[in-house]
């Protein structure tokens, strides 16, 4: 698996978790009218804009990509650290 | 303690069942069983966020062993005011 296709993979994930993450505060806004979930919703929604942008640019500029395997493995590490940090704010959100 | 709070009770998929518990606390104190019935919910749930609300400082047990009943801690009641303001934004 090239390094792209395994940066587009944990994009998809981070849309799953930002998926379930701002299905919960938007649930907990019809419950909780308060700015702190509104903000939590506008974040959440941003994230996943960022995301389904990141994972179009992987498959529509795979030639200035593929040009150059440092930019590959920065664009992976980039996405790769992204997971950990929504990972974690998705643990302590369903627990 | 308040933004923890907040996030706590408003923003994680149990918030509003901790939030109705703390409620229920507020009346009197109660064992995981009698809330469960006050809620709604299974006795596993409610004792997760018992276990939940006790690290964070919110609820304690008292002394005896069976039937265990948990009250809101002083620490809490420091804050009684955020989470009378949380309450006020339950639709």
């Amino acid at each position: 698996m090239s390094t792209i296709q395994l940066a587009s993979g944990i994009a998809v994930v981070n849309i799953l978790l930002l998926g379930l993450l701002t299905t919960v505060w938007v649930r907990n806004y019809r419950k909780f009218r308060t700015s702190l979930l509104l903000g939590l919703v506008a974040f959440g929604s941003v994230m996943l804009a960022e995301n389904v942008v990141a994972i179009y640019f992987f498959f529509s500029m795979k030639m200035l990509y593929s040009g150059d395997p440092t930019v590959q493995q920065a664009v992976l590490v980039l996405r790769g650290l992204q997971l950990v940090a929504i990972a974690f704010l998705t643990w302590v959100t369903m627990k | 303690m308040d933004k923890a709070l907040w996030y706590l009770l408003t923003a994680t998929r149990g918030g509003e069942n901790r939030a109705r518990l703390i409620r229920e606390l507020s009346e009197r104190p109660r064992n995981a069983n009698q809330l469960a019935d006050a809620l709604d919910v299974r006795y596993k749930t409610v004792r997760h966020h018992l276990d939940m609300l006790e690290d964070h400082g919110v609820v304690e047990p008292g002394d005896n062993e069976y039937g265990k009943l948990y009250f809101l801690t002083d620490q809490f009641e420091q804050h009684r005011e955020a989470f009378e303001e949380i309450m006020e934004h339950i639709e």
